[in-house]
Parts: structure tokens; sequence; C-alpha cells
């Protein structure tokens, strides 16, 4: 099994390294929307001294760790099988003997990461340099503590956007489906805004889904905001939405190729 | 008048292609509304916060949302399918139809693929701009609004002009496909005043990738921060700037040789 994601890793990493130049501009489209978050609310901070007891290096902080915690646990499955199932290329992939998303989709997903962090690194730097961030709460303990955090929350957002993806086994409008299911993300996930600034009841919404996992508690770990209740709170919820998120993946992909080899594509 | 004749042909051909897809279009309309509530739930997120974002209230953020959505109709409805067709033809050298027809290429490219469910963006960013407006309070006088109008009009013949210079680049580097994701990616600054920017990124969106001078500088306008020298400059630089992109167009025509030969 080790062999085939060696041999694997090989080809996606090289069939990821053609598309290189893209890579940067994917980068540089992906990168505005966080840049532009952290400006708005560092002058929003700057303007009243602090938010709800957040300062400017705070949001300068959460958002430059955003960005390298979105990379780590983001999934681009959607679009490297939805055209495969339209399209039934999947029939090919298929006939191996080992399960297509589990093995190719996983190992071309993290190939992309590997990648997009040799552009990003730099990147970040230039941020950091022009953003003059104070790291000063960040310690090795937290960034420690965070490994296995970001490795939960690409896990669970891996199988959730496989499970969404599948449903083009159903419906051909997967995209819009794909899309709404972001947009939600963008909200739940603290990628907007830490969390902590939204309306109460949508934080307590927000606590139990599984969007803040991806992205809010890894970045607040790394930043040591959390206690030591939290923390173990937040792990639990890691694994419970894990067990779900395989339980949903396996039965909408079972079901899935059944109605697949049905209409014979 | 012969224009006016072919705009509304591709007007009629792209409106059944729409028919042809309802439930398509239905989708698409569900989801912008998704996009406009998302929006809307962020700026009321910023404004439970605090009271200004570097001194514009929350009506004026309404209002530049509107006007963003006035941009962002004219590049979703002509400029990126037009973008897509032009990038296709290129490579693989149906262009040379294109050329060959007896109208100016440059217009046959930009309006032959009208996305006309649009329309309602552009009805939705209007009403976003009235809302806002009549929030803030602020008594536009008719000159005010007399320059906001011809300013959005600037800023999009400004960002129209860019786009030109962009897809034109593909006549010299044929793989240059990706001409265009600058121009999408920085887009999104649009939606708050570039005031609020550090120095770099305000001299990115002005100068460089100029969306802000067809969200940021309209309001700006109407908010009667701008100086007449400020907005006689700007309409000039959108009229230069598209006398420019027009002669860069016109030359790379020129240098296109088709895909085979």
């Amino acid at each position: 099994m080790l062999k085939i994601y060696r041999r694997m890793w090989q080809v996606n990493w090289a069939e990821q390294w053609q598309y290189r130049a893209n890579l940067l501009m994917y980068l540089l489209y992906w990168l505005v929307s966080p840049v532009v978050y952290l400006v708005v609310w560092t002058t929003i901070a700057n303007s009243q001294g602090s938010v709800n007891g957040l300062t400017a290096n705070d949001f300068i902080t959460y958002y430059l760790v955003l960005l390298i915690v979105d990379q780590l646990t983001s999934d681009i499955t959607i679009h490297l099988l939805a055209y495969k199932i339209q399209d039934g290329t999947l029939s090919g992939e298929l006939l191996k003997p080992v399960h297509p998303i589990l093995t190719s989709t996983l190992v071309n997903n993290i190939a992309f990461k590997a990648l997009t962090f040799i552009v990003l690194l730099p990147v970040w730097l230039v941020l950091s340099l022009l953003f003059q961030p104070n790291f000063a709460s960040v310690t090795w303990g937290s960034i420690l503590l965070a490994v296995p955090a970001a490795m939960f929350g690409f896990a669970i957002s891996f199988l959730l956007g496989s499970t969404i993806t599948c449903l083009a086994f159903w419906t051909t409008r997967v995209y819009s489906i794909s899309e709404f299911y972001y947009a939600l993300g963008i909200l739940f996930s603290g990628q907007f805004v830490p969390l902590q600034l939204m309306p109460r009841l949508v934080q307590q919404i927000a606590q139990y889904l599984p969007y803040q996992l991806t992205r809010y508690f890894p970045i607040e770990l790394i930043l040591g905001k959390l206690s030591p209740e939290q923390i173990i709170l937040n792990f639990a919820l890691d694994i419970f939405w894990l067990l779900i998120a395989f339980l949903i993946f396996r039965w909408v992909w079972k079901e899935g190729v059944k109605r697949f080899s049905a209409v014979g594509a | 008048m012969h224009s006016l004749k072919l705009i509304s042909t591709f007007l009629k051909v792209n409106l059944q292609v729409a028919l042809a897809y309802r439930m398509d279009t239905l989708v698409n309309i569900i989801l912008n509304l998704m996009w406009l509530g998302w929006e809307l739930l962020s700026l009321s997120i910023i404004f439970s916060n605090t009271k200004t974002l570097g001194g514009w209230g929350p009506g004026e953020l309404i209002a530049l949302l509107g006007v963003f959505r006035l941009v962002n109709t004219l590049m979703a409805a002509l400029i990126w399918p037009a973008t897509e067709k032009f990038n296709t033809s290129v490579r693989d050298g149906s262009l040379d139809y294109t050329l060959l027809q007896p109208a100016n290429s440059l217009f046959l490219i930009s309006f032959s693929r009208i996305v006309v469910w649009r329309v309602w963006d552009l009805a939705l960013g209007i009403i976003l701009l009235v809302i806002g407006l009549s929030i803030s309070g602020g008594s536009a006088s008719l000159v005010g609004l007399g320059t906001f109008i011809v300013l959005v009009i600037t800023g999009m013949l400004v960002i129209y002009s860019l786009w030109i210079v962009l897809v034109a680049a593909t006549f010299w580097f044929v793989k240059f496909d990706n001409n265009v994701t600058i121009l999408h990616a920085l887009l999104d600054t649009g939606r708050y005043p570039s005031t609020i920017y550090p120095p770099w990124l305000r001299l990115i969106v002005t100068f460089l990738v100029p969306v802000a001078v067809a969200t940021t500088v309209p309001m700006q306008a109407l908010r009667g921060d701008l100086t007449a020298w400020q907005v006689l400059m700007f309409f000039s630089i959108g009229v230069v700037a598209f006398l420019v992109a027009y002669q860069v167009w016109r030359l790379g025509v020129r240098k296109y040789s088709g895909a085979s030969s």
C-alpha cells in the first residue's frame, strides 16, 4: 500500500509541477480576500484602540496565520474529480484495485499543497515585512499542538469536500452546491473574521459545525488563545466530525458508484 | 446604427441560450442572491463592531457595494465570457473568422457573448446604490450625481482598456492564457474604500489594476472628496487609456497570423 502511495506521489507531483505558472496566479487570486479583511479590521482596531478586546496586532497575526492554515487544510477535490464523474472517465479509475478518492485524489491534493507552499513562503515573508506582526504569543508548544489540529482539519475538509463532489453522481449542478457549501464556510470557519466578533448565536452554532475545526481552531491554537478545556473540547469535536464525515463519505460514495454503473456511463 | 443592430442581435441570440437553460439561470440567480446576503451580513458584522470604517458609514459602504456590483456585472456579463471566447479562438485559430467579418473585431469579441441574466445584477446594484445613499442621508446635489455617473463610466472604461491590453498580449505570447487572472484577483478589493488600504496596495488598485478608479473614486466624488481638477484628471485618464488600448489591439491584430500558418 505504501508503495502505491509513493508512486502516486511521484506522478502527481510531476503533474502539478507542469502548472507552476498557473499556481502563482492561483495564489494571487486566493491571497486578496484575507489581505483585504486584514486591512479592514486593522483600520477599525486602530481607529478605536481595539475591537471587542482585539488589537490591531491580534488581527494582523490572525490573518497571517490564516493564510498558512487555510493552505494546509483546504481541499480541491471538486476540481480534481467532479468532471471525471460527469464525463465518465472515472470508469478507468474504478477498474484499479484501490479507492480512487482515498489514493489518487488525496495524494494529488497534498502534492498541490506542497507545491503551493514553495510559492507561498516568500510571499508570506513579504507580507510579514509589510504588516510587521508581533508573534509573541506563539510558543513551540502551541505550534506542536497545531500540527494534529491541522491534520484533523484537512482530513475533515477533504472528506466533506469529497462527499459534496460525489453528489455529481446524482446532479450536474454539483458546482453550485459546492459554491453554497464554501460560502457558508467563509462565514463559519473564521475566514472572514475571528469568530468571537460574530453575533453570539452565530458563534454558538459555529462552535459545533465542522467548519471552524478547519480554520479557526488551528489558528487560535497556534496563537495560544485557547484554554486547556477549549483545546480538549475541540479535539473531541475533531474526532467526532472525522468519524461522521468518514461515514457519510463512505455511504455517499457506495451509493454513487452503484448509480454510476447503473447508468452505464 | 449598424452596431446597435448588431448588439440587439447578440442580445436576442444570448437570450435564447439563457432560455434554453432556464434551470441553470434560476440556480445562478439564487447563488447570486446568496452572495448578496453574504455581503450584507459581512457589512452588518463590521458595523456591529464600529461606527465608521476609515470615515465611511454603513450607508456609504452599501452604496459602494452597489457600485462594485455594477462593475462586477460588466465583468461577469461581458468581459469574462468574451475572454474565454477570445483565448480559445486564438489557440485554435478560429479568430480568423471573426477578423474576416465586416465589423470592428474588438466590438465583435466584446459583445458577442453577453450573459443576459446579469441584467438582474445590474438592477440589484442600482437598488443597493439608492438604498445606501438614502441611509447615509447625504443630500447629493445634481452636479455631484452627474459627476458620479460620469466617473463610474470612466472607471469602467479604464478597466475595459486594461482588459484590452491584457488580452491583446496573447497575440505576442500565445501561451499567456492566464491573461486576466490579475484583474480577476484584485476585483475583490473594490468592495471596500481604497482609502483604508496601506499605500502599496492603494497604488496597485489605483494605477496598476485600477479597480478603485471604478468603485472608490466615483463614491468619493459623491461624498464631495474630489476637486474639479481631480474629476477632470480621472476623466481624461479614462479617455487616454481607451485610445492607447485600442492602438495596442490594432497592432496585435496586425501581428496575429492564425494558428495554422
